[in-house]
């Protein structure tokens, strides 16, 4: 930007309205089985990995439902002690290295962000491939692992255990090592497409929310990720040679994988949830029809967000002999945390108030966030107190609180995503009745699985455990329940949208009136994405500008300035200055 | 291609022989035994110079966008946090080493 | 942002950038993006070092006296060296000067293969010593109950770098291939470039690496 030549230039452009019902579009301009395997499109590459994590979450979904049913009696119900072990091991790695991590970012990010950049793909095509493929091979050597052994670790794969357990802990933790490649390799690639490859126009207070979010989020993949691929390597060498680094006879000290672990895991639940929030700030703003309020307290309290994750993860050892030094100086660091996750709260009310607002099912989602987030959020301040953890650590007041923040926010967010840019991604509409109904299913299963969690978890019914004495049994049973309508909701909406795939309305190209770039061209998008350069003039929530505003591009070959017009066809033709 | 700063040999070589004197230097350090904390404060100055030295000119930071030379900063300073957090704890245990 | 110029396009330029001079800023930005991640997976061994070495700093000054300073010194230098006729490939690539290319990346390559062979040596001298990683070190000469540990250290940090060197390797071959057949010159030179950068950190963590485990007193 800021180049020496940083002359005004004139560029001519016009408004291109978007094709409605496009005969050629990116599903059918390449077929075959082949082309799939081989596309270098971003959004096919998206679709790849929303088809892989979809399969993943029902997996790891069945897996839990597994589990909630064997605790419908407090002594064995019907499976196995350690069958039990390895379904928790299973449910948590599945749903968080398979599932949580690449959902917002490499499914919806990957197909989404170059839409609202207005490029014509992310900045290394060939390496966003490579890297689904590598996610895929880390996947099924996750599952090969536990078709042949099992793990019993837990997900967090905690040493001396998982190094003296038998079963396939080094196939496992190899596997995740392979997926943690997947999601670096993604994080270079976003925060370069979002440096290199924004249309002419798009300063950094015009990127899109989403594109902020996802941008923090890259920070923490590149840099937190690395640091988890080489501890699971020392598990790994730890086994198979002893290595001893995590072995206090040999002069090493398990406390150490615990924080070697979480400097990764800590900030990968903001790879989690931080997308999430991007989406969250798109659907407010659409259905609301109004401007984002507080744009930078947003877009910056994102990267504030993955800045201050790193520097908290030691409160997750509060009871792991951590010296009372690192403990009191990591309590107050996780406070902060709270801080900027406040600041979107608020902002998204205030981008609400006196909105018209128009509450289709996307929104409805993310007023299920709103609740089920606000509650994950404040039991975390709760359990960042260090003489409330000391109690709660390690009881289902800690999955519960873990539960709703990643499924209560994260999932659904995630959903809340998935249906506003489902017409965008499908060129269909699914049926928005039964999509309230399902959302209304989700939040009541959610509810009536986890609260009662929080309940038995400040009695102190220890989490991970395959017996409980019977004073829980009535929570446990509620929470069973909860779970099998949980499923059915999620069941309902896998049914609703691969329906609408067949017999959906055709979606229009701007379904909910949005200002955002990714909506200005047809549904479903071009192969290249657009057929012209996109000019954007005006930032994607500016509700209070008229459309033809929104819809700019480059006038064909217009950028060559020795031409003397570039009036074709349309003849909207308006000159901007602009700076490059 | 513009903007694109070519490194001359003169340049080049001498980063390569400013590189050869440091090596020869802490070489030579080390044969000095320094009293305790200075033989690895100076090894580690030299060290940092020798790689500010292949960063700016080997790898063009010197002229290079200022966002590569943050990105590469960025990475050091994540990583002090995770050596100088992960300290407070093992430094602050009440035995320096676990004696189970 | 990027000028929207077209400019001449070589055979190697991709059409979703908008010039070749955005394409070679994109591909050097990632490079650099994912040198900070190879920073942090070193990262993750250089803080067990920097603790452990807190922990027992006595048996780092023990333990590093059984590693052979001079040939270190020498591996700097071969790698130092190779270092530099990378960024000579570079710079005759930007002078379009191609036969240089090839020399300069054909040098390098003997470099890297010499830092290698050492490698090999000082780790095969240690294994007949009986100093073997982890549970199967047997060597009795230091005197210290810990002793294993600062040769794991050594073993993961050198054997982690070699792995790098190794990878580096197998990308110069490619490299020295299209060279070969002319693919890079002063138009297009990617490739050679972000290799470079590769190159030039594992140098860097090399440079770390020395003083850290041979230059202990």
């Amino acid at each position: 930007m800021a180049t020496a030549e940083s002359t005004l230039k004139k560029i001519q452009v016009q408004r291109y309205e978007p094709e409605e019902d496009p005969q050629k579009y990116y599903l059918n301009e390449e077929t075959g089985i082949w082309a799939w395997l081989t596309t270098v499109d971003h959004k096919k590459i998206g679709i790849m990995y929303l088809a892989s994590i979809t399969l993943f979450f029902f997996v790891g979904g069945i897996m839990a439902l597994l589990l909630r049913t064997e605790l419908w009696t407090p002594a064995k119900t019907f499976i196995e002690a350690n069958t039990y072990n390895e379904l928790f091991t299973l449910h948590g790695t599945i749903m968080v290295f398979l599932f949580l991590v690449p959902a917002v970012p490499a499914a919806l990010g990957n197909f989404i962000l170059p839409l609202q950049l207005g490029a014509k793909d992310v900045a290394f095509p060939k390496l966003n491939l490579f890297s689904y493929y590598i996610y895929l091979t880390g996947s099924i050597v996750v599952i090969i692992s536990i078709l042949t052994g099992g793990i019993d670790t837990g997900w967090t794969f905690y040493t001396p255990y998982s190094v003296t357990t038998g079963g396939a802990v080094t196939m496992a933790v190899f596997g995740v090592f392979i997926i943690g490649f997947s999601s670096i390799l993604t994080g270079v690639n976003f925060i370069t497409t979002i440096h290199k490859l924004r249309a002419p126009g798009i300063s950094w207070d015009k990127l899109s929310l989403f594109g902020w979010s996802l941008y923090a989020v890259s920070i923490i993949q590149i840099l937190a990720t690395p640091v988890l691929a080489i501890t699971l390597a020392l598990v790994g060498m730890e086994r198979l040679l002893g290595i001893g680094i995590f072995d206090p006879a040999m002069g090493g000290d398990p406390v150490l994988f615990q924080h070697f672990f979480w400097f990764y895991s800590h900030p990968a639940v903001y790879i989690m949830i931080v997308p999430g929030f991007g989406v969250v700030s798109e659907v407010v703003s659409t259905f609301s029809k109004k401007h984002i309020f507080g744009y930078w307290a947003i877009a910056l309290s994102s990267v504030a967000i993955s800045f201050i994750g790193f520097l908290v993860w030691g409160h997750h050892m509060f009871v792991s002999g951590q010296a009372a030094m690192a403990s009191m100086v990591f309590s107050f660091l996780s406070f902060l945390i709270g801080i900027p996750t406040g600041i979107k709260m608020f902002n998204w009310t205030a981008t609400m108030y006196k909105g018209s607002i128009d509450l289709k099912s996307p929104l409805l989602y993310i007023f299920g966030f709103f609740f089920l987030f606000l509650v994950g959020g404040i039991t975390g301040i709760v359990l960042a107190t260090i003489a409330l953890d000391v109690h709660l650590h390690d009881t289902y007041y800690v999955v519960a609180h873990f539960h709703f923040v990643m499924v209560g926010g994260m999932v659904m967010a995630f959903l809340a995503g998935l249906h506003y840019w489902w017409p965008k991604i499908t060129g269909r509409m699914f049926n928005e009745t039964l999509a309230k109904i399902a959302c209304g299913i989700i939040f009541l299963g959610f509810n009536v699985t986890f609260l009662p969690q929080f309940v038995m978890g400040s009695l102190g019914m220890p989490r991970r455990y395959f017996n409980y004495i019977e004073e829980f049994q009535t929570f446990h049973q509620v929470s069973t329940i909860g779970s099998y309508i949980l499923g059915i909701g999620f069941v309902l909406v896998f049914y609703y949208l691969v329906k609408s795939l067949f017999s959906g309305k055709k979606a229009s190209a701007n379904p909910w009136g949005s200002r955002a770039l990714e909506w200005q061209v047809s549904s479903p998008p071009p192969l290249h994405n657009f057929h012209h350069t996109p000019v954007v003039i005006n930032g994607p929530y500016e509700y209070h500008k008229p459309m033809d505003e929104f819809q700019l591009g480059l006038v064909e070959n217009g950028h060559d300035h020795s031409k003397t017009s570039g009036g074709t066809d349309d003849n909207d033709g308006e000159e901007h200055e602009k700076a490059e | 291609m513009t903007g694109h700063h070519i490194a001359t040999d003169k340049l080049l070589l001498g980063v390569f022989g400013a590189l050869l004197v440091l090596t020869g230097l802490t070489y030579g350090v080390h044969y000095l035994h320094l009293p305790d904390p200075w033989s690895i404060i100076v090894a580690m100055i030299i060290a940092i110079i020798k790689g500010s030295l292949v960063a700016l000119f080997f790898m063009h930071l010197y002229w290079d966008k200022k966002f590569n030379a943050m990105v590469f900063i960025t990475a050091f300073i994540f990583l002090a946090l995770l050596v100088s957090l992960s300290l407070l704890d093992t430094v602050f245990q009440p035995e320096i080493h676990p004696g189970f | 942002m990027a000028n929207h110029t077209p400019s001449t396009q070589s055979q190697f330029f991709q059409h979703h950038f908008v010039d070749a001079e955005q394409q070679l800023d994109a591909s050097k930005m990632g490079m650099w993006i994912f040198l900070a991640t190879e920073i942090l997976m070193f990262g993750g061994l250089f803080a067990a070092y920097i603790i452990y070495r807190f922990w027992y700093p006595e048996l780092f000054v023990m333990a590093s006296k059984e590693l052979n300073t001079l040939w270190g010194t020498v591996n700097t230098v071969v790698l130092l060296g190779s270092s530099l006729t990378v960024a000579m490939a570079i710079k005759s690539a930007q002078l379009n000067q191609k036969k240089n290319i090839a020399i300069n990346l054909g040098i390098t390559l003997a470099l890297a293969a010499i830092f290698m062979v050492i490698k090999y040596f000082e780790w095969t001298h240690k294994f007949h010593l009986g100093i073997f990683p982890g549970k199967f070190y047997v060597f009795e000469g230091i005197d210290h109950p810990k002793a294993s540990v600062f040769f794991s250290l050594y073993y993961l940090m050198t054997g982690l770098h070699g792995i790098h060197v190794t990878i580096g390797i197998g990308l110069m071959i490619w490299l020295l291939v299209k060279a070969n057949k002319g693919h890079f010159g002063s138009e297009y030179y990617n490739p050679l470039e972000i290799t470079g950068l590769y190159w030039h950190l594992v140098d860097i963590i090399w440079i770390f690496l020395f003083p850290l485990f041979y230059l202990i007193d």
